[in-house]
């Protein structure tokens, strides 16, 4: 059999009418590669999926799960190419064809069936806060979406209690949603199952009008990206982060306790910095607090390098030494932080885990800003 | 006793870098009759210069050496420096020790002990320095263009618009060249035709230009401001003065011959006008295509004029023209790509060269402006196959320059008029001109399908059931590393651009040097790049190396205003380095006046002496070192002055 | 210390020398033994500069022009080209090794053949040793 690369262009035309158009710019100069986080890792190589795209040839399927959309490259690309888009398109044309990799099944299975990728029952989506707080009715400033993941992920429930402590006692009135809740979706669009998407998507814009939300507050930054770029609906979406900063700020909350020369530093989550464009308010966060030192690693901000969980990478099964959350740790490590501040669960997850296998455990803790936050509140 | 004074440059570091500049300059101090040596970074800068001028009035000077760099970039420059301080200019001796010193080593102390004993030798040859006078001769005012393309008419239109007289001539039966094969030019798209046939008009119209076509330049004689040229008038069996461009005889005409104008894709008449925006709009015959010169019967072509113009018996002819300066501007051939059988020009019909497509653009091409195919069907599929014996070593080592943009041209068209799939096949994308690159991009995102890998093969043998009646193109697509077969209707070569096939005759006709691919050489790249070694002839376009229209019409005004610093003048200065008899030696032998090619040397009868006529002599020094006496001097080369050099350069 | 033979070149302004000079500006590297001797045409080099070369004491002696039917004054190097064919046979007879002597035609765009053709001849010389047929001692001199 001829090992010939042919031309398939209506491949190629098929994966631009799913989305993927801006593909045809591509010139291949490669500052895509040279900047995705995986090319020191691993032999994924973004450039050669474009190239693969352009003409429809064979070998997209093996490339296709490599990107965690962290977008790096997309803001470097110097011909404008939205990479993402092309990936999810991609995506979309093989899951299709059921092509969908093992360990993702269980996470799209999940999500169709249940509603969250975790495989949560559905009326056990607030059962973390115990009754403690209120759900959201119409009137209330604001509609906390909790994250899937901040629901049924034994880590993040943490992070979630935390938060919603802090809100508690910020004198606003908010509340969260009812169990018929669904995942923002961004995960599952980002794997290409496009119609998954617009299901979940369907279902919760009918909760937000039915309960006349008017500001939607995320602790996800993959829900804000996904409520401000994707949705379209009316409500305002703001980030914890955001409305943190400005309840510190107001001294509407009053972070008092000192920690006593606490080194902290700050992993920006690429759908919270990149994709969203947040980087101050975090840090003004950590500023604010008495007794923290906020110690900045090499890449951040812009420049910041993802954990590896976007795009499904959260699901996926990575081998040691090709985990970029394993070299985010490191890098936090070599800062002296005693403590790797984040404001994301997909980052949680990852990094927490890193820290595990790493043993590191003893030397630095992964933290939420809502975590760092509630602990140096009073009483 | 001579008063030398001897200054070295450092020319930035380009000199001082390997030689000693301070050593050289203490080195030279030491020598005989040297009163002063001097280093100085930059010495053909204005404090370079003042510092040599100054040196002359404060040492009282009557020598001046100059290690520098070679005699050919600033001898000029510093005899002048020297001539305003009130030395004669030719009182000067450059020492070549950048050049042919520090650039072709790389040890410091080769590179001194280089320069020492070069400097040497100029000391010794300084001495026997003698002052001399230069000649002044009478300018001919007018300016010969060769070549009627878009360069030679540029140039042409700008002299005249100087209100100079201007000969154009072109050996072709119209003017237009290259550029009027062409639909559209690059990156604006605007239409060839719309842009060039004006200016074609213009050079008709304008009173100053004299228009010869089917015209050859035969034999180039005299030197600059007074060149005789001599040049052929091909017998075109249409007498011009009576025709009256209706064209009748070319609708009657039986014969066919081969539309050089549509690359052979097509038949013309025998009596013709290559296309028909031709200027001049009157006829030729071609005489290996025509029945009457073949059979000796037809002759309806000149039933059909009612002018009586046509002329049978007409024959070459020839004329003389004197002119002050010369524009050659006589373009490329396209390269012949049947000997890269790789590519199967010639054995596929689906496989054209560059030209070719670009006639079947052109509405007044072979197919009105239609893509079609040899066979008549429209291709669905097109590959465009870049640097087809350019930037090959076994064929044109050099970049052809506009390959690329052109391709990008024929790919948006082809994309207009077949909406087919059209591939690229590039080693790398050259867009380096203004709005070149952004027609690049314009081009990726009409979807044209950039392959980065040189075609290796055109083929229309495959296994693949799906490639049938396809020709297949084999290329290693370097961007995913694989070996790649594209199945296409057609296949565009675009081949590298070359000097004409007859460029080196003419390079010997206007006495040019040729770089080593053929392509006429400037005289400095980058300061002379429209002068030749040869004063009073310029170089513009693509005869000087591959060129795009805007760089060609550049250079065609830019070689326009350089002949016009020559034609302006009333009289120019002549090197003063010429030959003289010393009549008390000649033995009368006439060996000199046999072998001078300008017949400067002549026999005075009356003395029974040869006496040389300056105005015609160059000072090549063939009279001298051919005269048996020993009577003859070659000014500024005489024997002593360059025996005193050699000996100075052995010394060490 | 090697012997480092002393070449005394002589090119025409229009193809060796300028030919000489793209060598550098090209920075081709060349062994420094040639000094070169610039004239207009190599029709201009007289025998006698040729005998004289070796009396000064040059190990080799290199002359460069025009390609025979490139000279810039048309014929000045086919006149060079019978000349220095002769005086290459004098000199041999003469009892000089002819391999001391070069004519090399080398255009204005050959700097690499140039820088060649001085490498090669600078190898040759120094297989062949000092030339001491012709060497006359500054002292004992005359002016030719």
């Amino acid at each position: 059999m001829s090992t010939a690369l042919t031309p398939y262009l209506e491949m190629s035309q098929a994966i631009a009418e799913a989305g993927g158009e801006a593909f045809r710019k591509c010139y291949q100069c490669g500052t895509c590669t040279g900047t995705c986080p995986w090319s020191p890792v691993t032999e994924f190589s973004i450039r050669k999926l474009i190239r693969l795209s352009q003409f429809g040839y064979d070998g997209i399927e093996d490339l296709m799960w490599g990107c965690t959309t962290c977008k790096f490259c997309v803001d470097r690309c110097p011909r404008g190419v939205e990479i993402i888009d092309l990936v999810k398109s991609i995506r979309n044309m093989y899951a299709g064809g059921g092509l969908l990799p093992t360990s993702l099944r269980s996470f799209v299975g999940s999500l169709a069936s249940r509603g969250n990728p975790w495989s949560g029952d559905v009326e056990k989506r607030n059962d973390w806060g115990k009754g403690k707080y209120p759900l959201f009715a119409e009137g209330m400033d604001y509609l906390y979406w909790t994250c899937c993941t901040v629901c049924y992920d034994p880590r993040n429930v943490l992070v979630a209690k935390a938060s919603a402590e802090i809100l508690n006692r910020s004198g606003l009135s908010w509340g969260l949603p009812g169990t018929d809740a669904q995942c923002c979706g961004e995960s599952v669009k980002k794997v290409g199952d496009f119609d998954l998407f617009e299901r979940i998507k369907g279902n919760n814009l009918g909760l937000f009008k039915a309960g006349g939300a008017r500001k939607i507050l995320t602790i996800s930054p993959h829900c804000l990206a996904t409520f401000k770029q994707e949705y379209g609906g009316d409500a305002e979406v703001v980030h914890f982060s955001e409305l943190l900063d400005d309840l510190i700020r107001s001294g509407k909350i009053q972070p008092k306790k000192d920690r006593g020369g606490l080194k902290v530093t700050y992993h920006d989550p690429c759908y919270l910095g990149r994709h969203s464009g947040i980087y101050d308010a975090p840090r003004d966060i950590l500023k604010a607090l008495p007794g923290v030192e906020l110690v900045e690693m090499d890449r951040i901000r812009e420049q910041s390098m993802c954990c590896g969980g976007g795009g499904g990478g959260l699901w996926m099964e990575r081998a040691k030494g090709e985990r970029l959350s394993d070299l985010r740790v490191e890098e936090a490590l070599a800062t002296g932080a005693t403590v790797l501040a984040t404001s994301c669960p997909y980052c949680i997850a990852m990094l927490e885990d890193s820290v595990r296998t790493l043993n590191a455990d003893d030397r630095i803790q992964v933290k939420d800003l809502t975590e760092l936050v509630y602990e140096s509140l009073e009483g | 006793m001579s008063r030398i004074g001897v200054f070295v440059c450092h020319c930035g570091l380009n000199i001082a870098k390997t030689v000693r500049v301070s050593e050289l300059a203490e080195f030279a101090g030491t020598l005989p009759d040297v009163v002063v040596a001097a280093d100085y970074k930059f010495m053909c800068s204005t404090p370079g210069q003042e510092l040599i001028q100054n040196d002359i009035k404060k040492y009282n000077l009557d020598r001046v050496i100059v290690a520098a760099c070679s005699p050919l970039m600033h001898e000029k420059t510093f005899r002048k420096v020297i001539a305003n301080a009130g030395l004669n200019q030719y009182l000067l001796s450059i020492v070549n020790v950048r050049e042919q010193d520090a650039w072709v080593t790389d040890s410091e102390d080769e590179a001194t002990a280089k320069a020492k004993a070069l400097i040497n030798g100029a000391v010794y040859r300084a001495r026997l320095l003698q002052p001399l006078t230069a000649r002044f001769i009478d300018v001919n005012s007018d300016v010969m263009v060769v070549g009627g393309g878009i360069t030679g008419i540029q140039a042409a239109l700008e002299l005249a618009e100087t209100g100079k007289k201007v000969y154009l001539v072109e050996r072709n039966s119209t003017i237009g060249g290259h550029m009027a094969q062409f639909d559209k030019t690059f990156p604006t798209l605007d239409c060839s035709a719309c842009i060039l046939t004006p200016k074609m008009d213009a050079v008709l119209q304008n009173p100053r230009i004299e228009l010869m076509t089917y015209c050859e330049v035969e034999e180039v004689k005299g030197f600059v401001g007074n060149f005789d040229v001599k040049i052929r008038q091909k017998a075109r069996y249409v007498d011009h003065s009576k025709c009256n461009a209706c064209l009748a005889c070319t609708e009657k005409c039986p014969g066919r011959g081969t539309s050089e104008w549509d690359e052979g894709l097509v038949k013309r008449k025998a009596i013709y006008i290559p296309f028909p925006q031709a200027v001049p709009q009157k006829p030729v015959i071609d005489r290996n295509a025509c029945t009457y010169f073949k059979k000796g019967k037809c002759r309806l072509c000149e039933k059909a004029c009612g002018q009586s113009a046509i002329a049978f018996d007409q024959e070459d002819t020839f004329r003389e023209i004197k002119v002050g300066a010369v524009i050659v501007a006589t373009g490329y051939d396209l390269m012949d790509t049947k000997p890269l059988v790789q590519y199967g020009y010639g054995k596929y019909p689906g496989v054209y060269h560059a030209l070719e497509i670009e006639r079947l653009f052109n509405s007044a091409g072979p197919t009105g402006g239609k893509v079609v195919m040899r066979d008549g069907r429209e291709p669905q599929s097109i590959a465009i196959l870049h640097c087809i014996g350019s930037r090959d070593k076994n064929h044109c080592e050099y970049c052809s320059r506009v390959c690329c943009m052109y391709s990008l041209k024929f790919a948006h068209l082809l994309k207009e008029k077949t909406h087919g799939d059209v591939y690229q096949l590039y080693i790398d994308m050259r867009a380096p001109g203004k709005g070149y690159e952004e027609f690049y991009n314009r081009l990726v995102e009409e979807d044209v399908k950039f392959i980065r890998g040189k075609a290796a093969r055109v083929t229309d043998k495959t296994d693949n059931p799906d490639f049938a009646g396809k020709l297949v193109v084999e290329v290693d697509d370097t961007l995913t590393g694989r070996f790649a077969t594209i199945p296409v209707d057609m296949v565009v070569l675009s081949p590298a651009m070359k000097p004409r096939t007859d460029a080196k005759e003419m390079a010997r006709l206007f006495n040019l040097s040729t770089d080593k691919y053929g392509f006429f050489m400037e005289k400095h790249p980058k300061l002379a790049p429209l002068s030749t070694m040869t004063e009073g002839v310029f170089i513009a376009g693509a005869c000087q190396g591959p060129k795009d229209i805007p760089d060609s019409v550049a250079q065609g005004t830019g070689a326009a205003a350089e002949a016009l610093t020559i034609v302006v003048k009333d009289r120019l200065e002549l090197e003063a380095a010429t030959a003289i008899v010393n009549p008390a030696s000649c033995c009368g032998c006439q060996s000199c006046v046999r072998v001078c090619p300008y017949g400067a040397p002549v026999f005075n009868r009356e003395k029974n002496v040869s006496e040389i006529n300056e105005a015609l002599c160059k000072g090549c020094g063939l009279c001298a070192a051919s005269c048996p006496a020993s009577a003859i001097f070659t000014r500024h080369f005489t024997n002593d002055q360059v025996m005193a050099e050699m000996e100075g350069l052995m010394e060490f | 210390m090697d012997f480092e033979p002393k070449i005394l070149g002589i090119a025409c302004n229009w193809c060796t020398y300028t030919g000489a000079d793209l060598a550098g500006t090209t920075r081709l590297k060349y062994p420094q033994n040639v000094r070169t001797v610039r004239v207009m045409c190599s029709s201009r080099i007289n025998p006698s500069f040729i005998i004289r070369a070796f009396q000064l004491g040059a190990d080799g002696v290199l002359v460069g022009g025009c390609h025979p039917g490139d000279c810039h004054y048309g014929t000045g190097n086919l006149y060079a080209r019978r000349k220095l064919a002769i005086t290459k046979k004098i000199l041999e007879f003469a009892g000089m090794d002819q391999k001391r002597f070069r004519v090399e035609w080398i255009s204005a765009s050959e700097g690499n053949k140039y820088a060649e053709i001085v490498e090669e001849f600078t190898r040759d010389l120094k297989a062949l040793g000092p030339q001491n047929t012709f060497r006359i001692e500054k002292d004992s001199r005359e002016r030719i």
